[in-house]
């Protein structure tokens, strides 16, 4: 257990990783998103979502273990040759790196509209990756400690803050239930799944782990816990505000945890806490996301450290988050890359080389028993 | 068979380098003295014994170090006057003297013997008294250390209300003792060497052998052995020459007076180290949460010690963000309070010239200097102390107008929370850090408190003492270890011992169920009996 090499984390540390990347900016957008594909039943759509999701991680962590200690950016340079293993690695910095800018802007459009009104944006946006940079230079054991510290510290107020709008809720709102389910798996459910995005870094964080095969439970685990979150979050917003009000608002867990009044209480409104608590999300998603891209590079490159990327890959995601004008534009452009990104990595890549090693008999067998 | 069983053969190696002692009373009282010139405070006792008063002895030791009554009676009465009664049988008196002087006639408990002139004077530096004999190359050294020391009292800084009420003093033997006294076990090992190139101090390292780590004693002592340093006087030395970063504000190694926490340290697989002319011995690996721990939470029952915990760990929070969030809801939000509350800050803040940011810091400082103020000055003025300040504080500022009553409250909440913190060491740290959260609010609200706090954690979590996570066992987390976190369990829960710190892991068996069957009435009659 002691003074062991900085190169290892456990399963439990895995499960905290994937639930902390996945939470970030989108959860106070998701339920307008899901709203406005599936109405009313949002929230069965966020339950399929999590059972697609959970076979894809199925997927990952079989991968994975034909490669034991072996994180993507390695083996993959053994199933199809070094160069396009690399560019390949290359495609997910860049898909990475993009995911990251992204997060970062959407991050400090709420900020600036509920929090600080005129803050410079650079300032918000350069101020939190210094931070980011200070753990991701820690190397992956300190990013599995930091996600395993911020869970508890995150969620046990997040859940005590929601609790008290629990009076705001109409349950008719939630009605009618299962209104053309075949139609909404096929046009929201793809919808819905890539709001899961961030579970492929599992494909990297898998590699530190001692046994890969350990990791079925904790993926599993985190998948559902993140799903009910999700679900939760949905129908707490669908049943304040109705099905035809809640697509209208941008985020509108804000607007939920708004409505919330305390009066003869301290603190009597909450979204300042809750703005406060969800920075620590996006905080986990940036540092973890970070490090995949950093220490991919490193192996692009064939550098022992990833150390040395760190500094430099602030500048880079400095630039692309202050590229566009503007939240709407912000918007578009995810609109544009993730629902194609997304499933890519998330879904087709880990099937893809998971054929290819199979067929070229690549990697260690006898992992076929979840 | 201990650990330390392959260091000896350097200790021998080192020991060839040594000034060898001379057959010759006279050649050896030269280098002595050469050695010791102009320390005035060096006694030098001729005598000679037997009948013919022909063997020639010399006794050195250091004035005011030495127990007189033991010289005396072990020394100068045994010899010149006890060995008289034996009748003299001069030639094999002078074949044998040496072993005749060291087993027969000297009835000092402590005793050894050397062959070099460099341990000698070490011997007499230290407080012993050193015995030469005229005719042989072996010297004697008498153990009858005897100084002014302080007796065992309270400890000032960590006082309990249930607990033992003994604490370390400055003489390192008393405090072994101490220990030893409480764990009567011969796998308790106290492994001393001496650190300090002129002080020569006396250092244990104290462990359970078959709990603690092997490599955990082994880095322990690879660390104190590469202490390379004139003088070694307090343990604070000890502990910034070993501990793992230096830039952090966060001590690695426990300092206590308590012989009761150290002893329950060591069964929880930790190593102490004690140091001479010190009071505080370290324990290290210290965590993050080990420094909001007392000794008490673990003699009171169990919920007593829970909400102790809890008011400790709030009070630690509360020292660490209260003042940072006034600034920062003040400045930046008022939105967040009540609107009567927000009026009522907005009213006593009217007239103010200052910015909050200023005003907090203003009067932050002023504390600050209040409690510095109160250690120096001596204790019949220390209460002037606190009236000025309180006068100053509490109401002269903000009859002045310079700062506004809220503001005075949020003082007196974060001075009343940062003493609440068992650590004094974390205490400091966690003040220092109240100051840069303060000027991160002030210049990004909310906003900046986060970054700030995220900035600490993720210090903490990159911070080890000794391998160990310093945010163990929030962090690389086992269920069994977080029974004695904020919540203490009741203490027949507590069967485990730490897990990355321990090798032996069981502590105690469950006896709750003896308990319970007496109490229904039935059960077996033989564990009746």
């Amino acid at each position: 257990m002691m003074m062991r090499n900085n190169d290892t984390i456990s399963p439990y540390q895995l499960a905290m990783i994937i639930i902390m990347t996945v939470i970030s900016v989108g959860v106070f957008s998701i339920a307008s998103d899901v709203a406005e594909a599936a109405g009313t039943d949002a929230w069965i759509m966020i339950l399929m979502a999590g059972i697609v999701n959970i076979v894809a991680a199925v997927i990952i962590v079989r991968l994975n273990a034909r490669f034991p200690n072996k994180t993507f950016a390695e083996y993959t340079q053994e199933l199809i040759g070094t160069i396009p293993a690399k560019l390949v690695l290359l495609l997910f910095i860049g898909y990475l790196t993009s995911v990251m800018a992204y997060e970062l802007r959407a991050f400090t459009e709420v900020i600036k509209m509920f929090l600080l009104f005129r803050t410079p944006t650079e300032i918000i946006i350069l101020s939190l990756l210094l931070v980011c940079t200070y753990i991701v230079r820690g190397g992956v054991e300190c990013i599995g400690r930091i996600n395993e510290l911020i869970f508890p510290l995150l969620f046990i107020p997040f859940f005590l803050i929601l609790l008290p709008g629990f009076n705001l809720l109409h349950f008719d709102n939630l009605l009618p239930l299962f209104q053309d389910i075949p139609k909404k798996l096929l046009m929201a459910l793809p919808l819905t799944a890539y709001n899961f995005g961030g579970i492929e870094i599992a494909l990297f964080y898998i590699g530190f782990m001692r046994e890969p095969k350990k990791a079925y439970k904790p993926l599993i685990l985190a998948i559902s816990f993140i799903t009910l979150f999700f679900a939760m979050i949905t129908v707490l917003c669908i049943g304040a505000f109705g099905v035809n009000y809640v697509p209208e608002l941008i985020w509108p867990l804000v607007n939920y945890v708004r409505a919330i009044n305390l009066p003869g209480l301290f603190i009597e409104r909450l979204d300042g806490i809750i703005l406060s608590l969800w920075i620590m999300t996006v905080f986990t998603t940036l540092v973890t996301l970070y490090f995949v891209v950093s220490y991919s590079l490193s192996k692009v490159f064939n550098t022992r450290e990833q150390k040395q990327y760190v500094l430099p890959l602030v500048v880079v995601i400095y630039y692309l988050s202050l590229q566009p004008d503007s939240l709407a534009q912000l918007l578009k452009w995810g609109d544009l890359l993730f629902p194609y990104a997304t499933p890519f990595f998330l879904y087709i890549a880990p099937l893809l080389f998971l054929v290819i090693a199979i067929l070229r008999k690549k990697g260690v067998k006898g992992d076929e028993k979840i | 068979m201990g650990l330390f069983s392959k260091k000896k053969k350097a200790e021998e190696a080192e020991k060839k380098n040594k000034t060898r002692s001379d057959k010759s009373l006279e050649v050896n009282m030269k280098v002595i003295k050469a050695a010791l010139e102009d320390c005035d405070d060096i006694v030098y006792k001729d005598f000679r014994v037997g009948a013919e008063q022909k063997l020639e002895f010399k006794l050195v030791y250091t004035d005011g170090m030495i127990d007189k009554n033991v010289i005396n009676e072990a020394v100068l009465n045994a010899l010149m006057v006890h060995a008289r009664e034996i009748p003299p049988e001069a030639p094999r008196l002078i074949e044998k003297l040496f072993e005749l002087v060291r087993y027969g006639t000297i009835p000092a408990s402590e005793m050894k013997e050397i062959e070099n002139l460099d341990d000698a004077i070490l011997a007499i530096l230290t407080g012993d008294a050193v015995l030469f004999i005229d005719g042989t190359v072996k010297i004697i050294v008498i153990g009858a250390k005897g100084w002014p020391s302080r007796s065992v009292s309270e400890p000032s800084t960590e006082t309990l209300v249930r607990g033992p009420r003994d604490g370390f003093t400055e003489t390192f033997r008393v405090n072994t003792a101490l220990v030893r006294r409480r764990i009567r076990d011969p796998k308790m090992k106290l492994k001393q060497l001496q650190v300090g190139k002129r002080s020569h101090t006396d250092i244990g390292i104290m462990y359970m052998e078959d709990i603690a780590m092997e490599s955990l004693v082994m880095e322990v002592y690879r660390r104190l052995k590469s202490i390379d340093i004139d003088a070694i006087l307090e343990s604070g030395y000890i502990e910034q020459l070993v501990e793992d970063n230096y830039l952090s504000p966060f001590p690695q190694a426990r300092a206590t007076e308590r012989p009761d926490e150290v002893a329950a340290n060591l069964l929880e697989g930790r190593v102490a180290i004690l140091v001479d002319n010190s009071p505080f011995a370290l324990v290290v690996p210290t965590t993050f949460n080990s420094l909001f721990q007392s000794p008490e939470d673990y003699y009171d029952r169990w919920f007593i010690a829970t909400i102790l915990r809890v008011i400790r760990f709030t009070a630690g929070t509360l020292s660490l963000l209260l003042p940072a969030l006034y600034i920062a809801v003040t400045s930046y939000h008022p939105g967040i309070l009540p609107l009567k509350l927000v009026l009522s800050i907005a009213a006593s803040r009217e007239g103010i010239p200052f910015p909050a940011i200023l005003e907090a810091f203003l009067m932050e400082a002023t504390f600050e200097l209040l409690r510095e103020a109160g250690i120096r000055l001596p204790a019949p003025i220390g209460s002037t102390i606190g009236i000025v300040g309180g006068i100053v504080i509490g109401q002269a500022a903000v009859e002045a107008g310079i700062v506004s009553p809220i503001m005075v409250i949020i003082v007196a909440i974060t001075a009343i929370s940062s003493f609440s913190i068992p650590s004094y060491n974390l205490s400091v740290g966690i003040r220092m850090l109240r100051f840069i959260l303060m000027v991160f609010a002030g210049v990004l609200g909310l906003y900046g408190i986060m970054l700030g706090f995220l900035l600490i954690l993720c210090h903490l979590v990159k911070l080890k003492s000794f391998g160990i996570p310093y945010m163990s066992p929030f962090v690389s987390f086992t269920a069994s270890d977080l029974k004695d976190t904020v919540v203490r369990v009741p203490t027949f829960m507590m069967k485990n011992r730490p897990s990355n710190l321990a090798r032996n892991r069981i502590r105690m068996k469950n006896n709750r169920s003896m308990i319970n069957q007496i109490e229904k009435g039935g059960g077996n009659d033989d564990e009746k009996q």
